[in-house]
């Protein structure tokens, strides 16, 4: 696990000196607190029930920047980069097994990530404030919705590694991977367009609403529930595209 | 035996980069592994370092098979890689850091062993520059610095001196020689000095094929044919008619210099020395002699024969 933990590092650090990550996080602490703020003033003004709003906050279109695009931009480097410079040449034959790299990688991605996302805490402890809002924000759906929020975006970063590690142009890798999210964000609807009268099923729908990523949001996590199927889905397809990805930078290696 | 090679085969598609080489490293040995452009070196070298497997065929290094103890393997060598690509965005302390973490050399050691190796490539003044900022010497020797942190058993250099001036490559050249009392190193190169410089043995591949194997001046000197040179007072004729009753002499030619002598060339047989028996010949008809030489082969000469001019044999036979 030493790989892992020196290549967590070595990457995290790399995050930190790329002015991507910043122009990132400039754009989305903007582009969040406006929103959160014009949106606490709609609460506010239409007397609305203060519990509902860590759930619309999922709605908001800052949230779908962080779900749709941000995962992509910053895994593109991840192997991409090793490729097109050639440094994957000093990386592979670096004594640490293939698996090592890619989760250490992974991880990093997982960590700056999440740190992107700590300061809009912030903005709901502020709507606590009677100066602001004042709400009487409820805990427990607060926490639930970044639990989720962070098992989502786990499984959306390890596919931008995968997408990463199967070209050497960052930009084809940035694209495949943000396809992919708009692809899993619109698949439940497309599911229930094309399926039509098939759709409607009992067991159709259930299957459907599992993998209505945004809709799961609204109706458990930010209402506090956790559904461990949903983590199930989450882990398990985290684990898989991981693998995927473990087996795609290994596939150099194979005659 | 630190490496050992065994018909290994490489293919990229329809062509065979390397086919069927075979060839083994003692330890302590320094090895230089010369060929023209595209012969195959590299191939070699990234099979040897788990980066690109073989197709077909045995390696293995310091005991360890490349196909199922990689990370054994690697383990065992250091690498510098032919374009040297390292992270530009990490300044060249840390980034020896990294590697050294990277590698698995204890906490408590890492720092000394960082030191150690910086000192040794003599990257030590640019040691808070990033690594995209130095020139492309200091790189070489960044990469260098590379192999040498975890000091492993093995150093693997692939063209170490590419695209350095005279003055690097000298240093490059000492800091080998150097090295070579605590590490066995193959490193390739197409340039011949250093390789006859540096190294104890050379094996030339040509066409992914071994085409020598031996000490670089015993290789020279039972391969290439050598030239004599004599200028002796006679006329050409005269001259021919003198060394005509010595089988080994070959390619006899004679001209007249117009001063009253003339002089021969010919080519002598690898092992032989021809000039007892031409001195002898030449004082039997009192010709004064003036000069009477034997020139040696170079192991450019030699490199020459095995490579270029072995494609041009094949080239008539077919």
């Amino acid at each position: 696990m030493n790989g892992t933990l020196v290549t967590l590092k070595k990457e995290l650090m790399s995050y930190f000196y790329s002015p991507v990550s910043y122009l990132i996080a400039v754009l989305f602490y903007l582009w969040r607190g406006f929103e959160v703020s014009a949106l606490a003033q709609t609460f506010s003004t239409y007397q609305l029930d203060q519990d509902l709003f860590p759930s619309a906050c999922y709605g908001l279109t800052s949230t779908f920047f962080m779900v749709l695009l941000v995962p992509g931009v910053l895994t593109m480097r991840c192997f991409a980069e090793e490729r097109r410079s050639g440094s994957i040449e000093m990386l592979m034959t670096a004594p640490l097994r293939d698996f090592e790299v890619v989760l250490g990688k992974w991880l990093a991605a997982v960590a700056f990530y999440s740190l992107l996302w700590l300061p809009s805490v912030v903005l709901l402890w502020a709507l606590t404030m009677p100066q602001f809002l004042g709400a009487d924000l409820a805990f427990g759906p607060v926490f639930s919705a970044y639990i989720g929020m962070f098992l989502l975006s786990a499984m959306l970063l390890a596919f931008g590694c995968f997408a990463s590690s199967l070209t050497d142009n960052l930009l084809l890798a940035a694209i495949v991977a943000i396809l992919f999210n708009l692809g899993l964000l619109k698949l439940p609807d497309m599911l229930r367009n094309e399926l039509g009268e098939l759709a409607t099923g009992y067991y159709a729908d259930q299957w459907i609403t599992k993998l209505d990523v945004m809709g799961n949001f609204a109706q458990w996590w930010a209402r506090g529930l956790v559904d461990t199927s949903q983590v199930w889905f989450y882990a398990g397809g985290t684990m898989f595209v991981l693998f995927l990805t473990a087996l795609s930078f290994s596939a150099r290696r194979v005659a | 035996m630190m490496i050992s090679v065994r018909d290994l085969r490489k293919q990229f598609g329809a062509t065979a980069a390397v086919d069927g080489l075979s060839f083994e490293v003692q330890r302590g040995e320094v090895v230089g592994f010369l060929g023209p452009n595209g012969a195959g070196k590299t191939t070699t070298i990234r099979a040897l370092t788990c980066f690109h497997p073989a197709s077909s065929g045995e390696v293995r290094v310091n005991g360890f098979d490349v196909r199922t103890q990689g990370v054994d393997v690697r383990r065992s060598i250091g690498y510098l890689p032919e374009n040297v690509p390292l992270y530009p965005d990490l300044r060249v302390e840390e980034y020896l850091r990294y590697r050294a973490a990277l590698k698995g050399v204890p906490r408590k050691q890492r720092r000394a062993n960082v030191e150690r190796a910086m000192e040794r490539s003599g990257v030590l003044e640019v040691r808070n520059k990033l690594v995209g900022h130095v020139s492309r010497g200091y790189r070489q020797r960044t990469g260098l610095a590379d192999a040498l942190v975890a000091n492993p058993p093995i150093l693997i250099l692939d063209e170490p001196t590419s695209g350095l001036d005279p003055n690097q490559r000298r240093r490059i050249k000492a800091l080998v020689k150097e090295l070579a009392q605590e590490h066995t190193i193959l490193f390739s190169s197409h340039i011949l000095a250093e390789v006859q410089d540096v190294s104890s043995r050379i094996l030339v591949i040509h066409r992914g094929r071994l085409r020598a194997d031996g000490a670089p001046s015993e290789l020279v000197a039972a391969g290439s044919e050598r030239v004599l040179r004599v200028e002796a007072a006679a006329t050409a004729q005269q001259l021919l008619a003198a060394v005509s009753g010595l089988p080994s002499l070959r390619c006899k030619e004679a001209e007249d210099l117009g001063d009253g002598y003339a002089r021969l060339r010919a080519r002598a047989e690898p092992m032989g020395d021809p000039r007892e028996a031409v001195a002898l010949a030449l004082a039997a008809r009192s010709a004064a002699v003036r000069e009477l030489r034997l020139d040696l082969p170079t192991l450019e000469e030699f490199f020459y024969q095995v490579t270029e001019g072995s494609d041009r044999d094949e080239e008539s036979v077919a």
